[in-house]
């Protein structure tokens, strides 16, 4: 007889049953609606596009748990075991729905009792539980234990390994004491009939056995419905919502920006929490408080006092702060925040300005939230809005202002278009057109070790025979400092510019040497109606070496490490055909560092941190970056990005290792490689 | 223009004594007035001139003009430009010569405005041309890109302020004849508008930096208000002054009157080191009267390596403390 | 608190020293190709001090400027830094002023605006550096002037001036209406906070010429300029650098230092 359809004290167990169902069910519901209504303070946005895509990326991401899967590597095994406390749990919970709500609340009981189907569910139940319990202890023991830097040992975690192993001793117990109180003698499922035979070769009386089963069966019921209870009132929250933060994760590159509309607002960016949008107050909700995005920010790696997951946590907790005032003055006004100010207390200025957008923190989040964009936006609203910015920044946003490149004071060293003297290159002036644009970029343009990179590159072009022209002086930024900087109209102004030019002249196909310029050009420029073919160097020198276009004879007899730069790898997946030349290019050894594709440490130019300069810590993120490389004992340390070029340039010199140790650019060695032995 | 005659020096008083600019602005003043065999005048205004007028005439004036009047005492723009304008207007000088410092730089100016003349400033060189007998004046143009000769051919007085320092000054002689003669009329009080509420005098410890003999520089490279202290430590060693650039000063590493440049101070000491500068030309400008230029920058196409006599291509950082520790040990010796 | 800033266009003063060509016969400095002309230096401090007074106070910024070309992009630049309005005065007539000339045409412009409490200028412009059209202006407008300011304040229906001095600083007050020449120790110009830099790109800056503003073409008369250009030549400064070299940088310090003692 299932214990919900006897009777306790003269009341009926369904009553019961039903009355604890419906309090814990009306405070889990309570709390989703006034976490939903908070959400809904937040700006619109729309993620309801490709639905359909939307679905399978959600169930491919969340069933085999490959969130938690693509950030395993050998130091760090967990995501195995959260995908077994996963799997387990799952099917726990369908268990809960079909042994208790239907066979005890709605009384099916009799129909399932004793049959098959539940002798071999609670078998694999069994299994289950094993395996979420040595998940649960293993997840105990690092945490309280072992204490890696990104688990915290609180309390909220450890009621949450309590109550889930305390479920699972309630599984087996409930089953074992029920088959003992029923005198059910079976071997399925093992650990429940093993504590079933244990029970019955006891003195227990029937009646002892009945009252604990049933006192068992009715706790373990009050657990779950606690834990049903606590779920939206702790980081558990994520069970529920981080499937629906992965539907409405951005599809295509994960660091994606809005732009700002074009009308006059007292305020830009992001000052108070419901400045933000909805999905960005959703990501608050689905952090796990895995940590892994601290333990991979090279700003928190490198000893600043940014860390992502703080920021995400500490957003939350403004949120709920806050909510319920705005949500009571939401009728009229928003009243401003008397007591703390978003940007400041909450997130301080500094925190704000030591990220450089890598995007290691999305990369290895299992909730897929997006921190990057959390952060541009209060950029915005310092530059925007509060005109609040160190003065590098505001000299290399001014310089973008006047001479549309962020490289103030360069220019009395040499112009735009000087890198050309000399070359027979077709530069594209008015009436003349090309369908294909060498786009050199600022840097590659203005500063001297990476003018030696573009003059190789054109060479190489040239001698496989591509047919390309450039812009020389007509050249200006493609905006990507002044947007990472947060003055999104100074990006704006430049875009529009930008697409305007490679309009007149009829281009149809873009070469980049700078993976910032080819992020910002393929994915941000269709914004604002520049739709062009967009390709980073590596991939059209790849492509050559396939066709037999060109042709590596010279060796380099060098060891050498590929740094993925951020912009080109997590932004832009384009980890293959840098390798691709590398091994094309005779004697060369390659050795991987640990930390490499889209696990690359990043060097610490981006975000616009060439010219915001970089916040006192423990260390600086290129010299930690430059370990890395020495691990390796690499001879060459080889780069696809100007920035990145730039950092190991002043890392090798600050070490004094100049000797031992040259930074080159991929295009520098494929040219060295083409010589004739 | 034939009622306009004569050479006027409009003199500047500090701490009692004639300023150097103006012995300098005698000097070629009285060049000017010998080629155009005319006289050669000067104002000086303040509350007690003294004996500074014979000193003035031992200098080269023929006739030394003496205001002297208690709101003369510090410089005040509207009490200067009145008194110096009326005096034009009653002496109608055909050329008339002021220094280019912070007084001239105000005092110039108005004063053109209000008589109409033809003014050319921060000077470079003067000389009358021999077939017009027109002032000529050099000035740096563009930064200093660039050099213009001016001239007025018809406005009256044709007036330029002086660079300190690049011109000698004059030779003083003390039996030479003059003319002192007090300036009439009070000044009318009226007429001064803008009222001086509070000097403040910025306190520089060591050397001054347009007196040094040896200054050292720091710019953009340099990198902090912190690193400028291994400029301060060589400046200590060589007891000369430290100097920025603009962007320097802009960043905040430096105080603005140390800025070295056109806007700034103009330097000719014997050795200016420049650090972790680029050299642009607005800079340069400001220091090319030095007998020897140092360049310490890690960029070797930097434009100072251009107009450097020495120079050292390595980061600063691991050059200052040897080159300081070396020269402490030779000047010891 | 109305101001009236004077702004000029001028070519971009940070280019390579090796670019800077003159034609000597036309006494005209040939710009580099591709460089786009800036504000000058002095006249963007001085529109920042407008903005900062007009944070304060409150008030009108108007922008004016003279020129050829495009002049109305500097015009813009100080919109979207915080002016509400501008105005360009080109005209054949306006080429090849000197600083009188100028001051003229700048002060008719400004009688026709009327209505400020403070006339801005930079000290001097970053290409001529001529620095006497704010003092000129200031005397055909009949109003005080305060040169080489650094700080702006108003209070009391004066204005309170900070101004560069050999040793240090001067505070001087001025009535309203005056004449105030900034110079850059003023500080950074600001950044166009929020949407300035869309709604300055959008602006139309009308455009004055001499009959707009009643410039009597007897003022505007070359052959009575007070001053003129004779020759314009590029100064050629022949200094051979003797670089001194060590195995490390810490050596070549101890061989110049060496070096330097000997000679002084």
């Amino acid at each position: 007889m299932s214990p919900v359809s006897t009777s306790y004290w003269g009341i009926p167990g369904y009553a019961i049953f039903w009355v604890l169902f419906v309090i814990a069910f009306g405070l889990f519901a309570q709390r989703l609606y006034f976490l939903f209504r908070l959400m809904r303070l937040g700006k619109q946005e729309n993620r309801f596009d490709r639905i359909g895509q939307r679905i399978k990326t959600m169930l491919v991401e969340v069933v085999p748990q490959w969130c938690n899967l693509k950030s395993v590597t050998r130091k760090d095994l967990a995501g195995i075991g959260h995908a077994l406390l996963f799997w387990g749990f799952s099917l726990f919970l369908i268990s809960y729905i079909i042994f208790i709500g239907l066979a005890g609340g709605f009384g099916i009981s009799p129909v399932i009792k004793d049959t098959t189907f539940e002798m071999v569910y609670f078998s694999i139940l069994d299994i289950a539980g094993v395996l979420v319990s040595v998940a649960l202890i293993w997840a105990a023991i690092r945490r309280y234990v072992m204490r890696p830097q990104r688990l915290e040992p609180t309390a909220e975690a450890a009621i949450i390994l309590v109550l889930v192993f305390f479920l699972m001793v309630l599984n087996v117990s409930v089953v074992g004491f029920g088959y003992a109180a029923h005198n059910v003698h079976t071997s399925w499922p093992p650990l429940g009939a093993a504590l079933a035979g244990f029970l019955s070769g006891t003195s227990l009386s029937q009646g002892t056995l009945e009252a604990v089963y049933r006192g068992m069966w009715w706790l373990h019921y009050m657990v779950i419905l606690g834990f049903m209870v606590y779920i939206p009132r702790s980081k558990h929250l994520h069970i529920l919502l981080s499937p629906v933060n992965v539907f409405f994760k951005t599809l295509g590159p994960k660091m994606v920006l809005e732009p700002i509309p074009l009308e006059e607002q007292a305020s830009y960016g992001v000052a108070k929490i419901q400045d933000y949008t909805w999905k960005d107050l959703l990501d608050l909700y689905s952090c796990a408080v895995c940590g892994r995005c601290h333990a991979n920010c090279p700003a928190q790696l490198s000893g600043k006092s940014l860390s992502p997951r703080e920021v995400i946590l500490n957003l939350k907790e403004h949120l709920l702060e806050e909510g319920p005032g705005l949500l009571a003055a939401k009728a009229e006004v928003s009243s401003e925040s008397k007591s703390k100010t978003m940007i400041g207390d909450v997130v301080t200025e500094e925190e704000v300005w030591a990220c450089t957008t890598c995007g290691a923190c999305q990369e290895v989040c299992p909730v897929d939230i997006e921190h990057v964009r959390k952060i541009i936006d209060l950029r915005r609203n310092l530059v925007l809005t509060q005109s609040k910015m160190s003065e590098s920044t505001q000299l290399m946003l001014k310089n973008m202002q006047s001479r549309g490149h962020p490289w103030a004071g360069v220019q009395s060293l040499r112009l735009r278009g000087d890198w050309t003297s000399g070359l027979e290159l077709k530069i594209l002036t008015e009436g003349v057109n090309a369908d294909t644009l060498f786009w050199v970029g600022c840097t590659g343009a203005l500063v001297e070790r990476n003018v030696s990179a573009t003059l190789s590159l054109t060479r190489v072009l040239k001698a496989a025979g591509v047919d390309f022209g450039v812009l020389g002086d007509a050249e200006t930024c493609c905006g990507d400092p002044a947007r990472r900087a947060g003055h999104e109209f100074q990006f704006q102004i430049l875009a529009e510019q930008n697409i305007e030019i490679f309009k007149s002249h009829a281009v149809k196909e873009i070469i980049t040497s700078c993976p910032h310029c080819y992020n910002t050009i393929k994915n941000e420029y269709p914004r604002y109606g520049g739709d062009f073919k967009v390709v980073h160097y590596t991939q059209l020198i790849a492509d050559l070496i396939r066709q037999g276009k060109l042709k590596l004879n010279s060796g380099l007899n060098s060891i050498i490490t590929y740094h993925d730069p951020c912009y080109l790898g997590r932004y832009n997946s384009v980890y293959l055909e840098p390798r691709r030349i590398l091994r094309a290019i005779p004697k060369t050894k390659i050795r991987e560092m640990e930390r490499s594709r889209s696990k690359s440490l990043c060097c610490g130019g981006g975000g616009g941190h060439m010219w915001i300069e970089e916040q006192p810590g423990t260390t600086k993120i290129n010299q930690m970056r430059l370990e890395d490389v020495l691990k390796t004992r690499a001879e060459t340390v080889v780069t696809t990005c100007p920035y990145c070029l730039q950092m190991f340039e002043e890392s090798i010199e600050h070490k004094g290792i100049k000797d031992s140790l040259k930074a080159r650019d991929l295009v520098e060695l494929v040219e060295a490689a083409m010589k004739k032995s | 223009m034939d009622s306009h005659k004569g050479v006027l020096v409009c003199g500047e008083i500090v701490e009692g004594k004639l300023a150097p600019i103006t012995i300098e602005l005698l000097g070629v003043g009285r060049k000017l007035a010998n080629e155009l065999g005319e006289d050669l005048s000067t104002l000086l205004m303040g509350s007690k001139i003294g004996g500074l007028g014979q000193e003035a005439i031992a200098y080269g004036a023929d006739k030394v003009y003496v205001a002297e009047d208690g709101l003369l005492d510090n410089y005040n723009s509207d009490a200067y430009t009145q008194v110096a304008a009326n005096l034009c207007l009653k002496v109608l000088p055909s050329i008339m010569l002021l220094g280019h410092t912070d007084v001239g730089c105000d005092l110039a100016p108005r004063l053109n405005g209000r008589l109409g003349g033809g003014l050319a400033m921060d000077c470079l060189a003067l000389s009358v041309d021999p077939v017009t007998k027109l002032l000529v004046s050099t000035r740096p143009v563009f930064g200093g890109n660039a050099h213009a000769q001016m001239v007025s051919r018809s406005a009256r007085p044709q007036m330029a302020t002086l660079r300190p320092k690049v011109v000698p000054p004059a030779e003083r002689n003390d039996s030479r004849q003059g003319e002192v003669i007090p300036v009439e009329g009070k000044i009318d009080p009226s007429a001064l508008k803008v009222r001086v509420v509070e000097r403040i005098k910025e306190e520089v410890e060591g050397v001054k930096l347009e007196d040094a003999e040896v200054v050292i520089s720091g710019g953009r490279g340099i990198g902090s208000a912190q690193n400028f202290g291994m400029l301060r430590e060589l400046a200590r060693v060589l007891g000369g002054a430290v100097g920025a650039t603009r962007p320097a000063c802009d960043e905040g590493w430096a105080p603005m009157t140390l800025q070295v440049g056109q806007t700034g101070k103009v330097v000719s000491p014997k050795l200016y080191i420049a650090v972790a500068l680029s050299g642009a030309i607005q800079h340069i400008a400001g220091c090319l009267g030095s007998k020897y230029i140092v360049a310490i920058n890690k960029d070797s196409e930097a434009n100072i390596f251009s107009v450097a006599h020495f120079g050292i291509v390595a980061d600063y950082k691991e050059v200052l403390p040897a080159l300081t520790a070396k020269f402490k040990e030779l000047l010891s010796a | 608190m109305n101001t009236i800033v004077c702004v000029k266009q001028v070519l971009d003063p940070e280019i390579p020293p090796a670019k800077f060509k003159i034609d000597a016969e036309a006494k005209k400095v040939i710009p580099p190709p591709g460089v786009p002309p800036v504000i000058s230096v002095f006249d963007e401090r001085a529109v920042e001090a407008a903005c900062r007074l007009k944070d304060k106070h409150g008030g009108k910024i108007t922008v004016i400027s003279m020129g050829p070309g495009k002049v109305a992009d500097v015009v813009k630049h100080a919109i979207s830094m915080g002016a509400d309005e501008g105005f360009v005065l080109q005209d054949e007539a306006f080429e090849g002023l000197d600083s009188f000339g100028t001051a003229y045409v700048l002060g008719k412009a400004i009688q026709k605006i009327g209505g400020y409490d403070l006339v801005l200028c930079g000290r001097q412009s970053a290409d001529w550096g001529s620095g006497q059209v704010g003092s000129i202006l200031a005397e055909i407008l009949g109003i005080p002037v305060v040169t080489l300011a650094c700080d702006i304040e108003a209070a009391d229906k004066k204005l309170k001036i900070k101004r560069i001095v050999k040793d240090g600083y001067e505070v001087v007050e001025a009535p309203i209406p005056s004449l105030v020449t900034v110079s850059s120790e003023l500080g950074l110009p600001r950044l166009p906070a929020g949407m300035r830099l869309m709604i300055a790109a959008r602006k139309q800056i009308p455009v004055w010429k001499a009959q707009d503003i009643g410039a009597e073409p007897s003022q505007l008369d070359k052959a009575k300029a007070h001053t003129e250009v004779t020759s314009l030549s590029v100064p050629t400064r022949k200094t051979e650098c003797e670089i001194i070299t060590g195995n490390t940088p810490s050596e070549a310090a101890a061989n110049l230092a060496s070096k330097l003692v000997k000679l002084m």
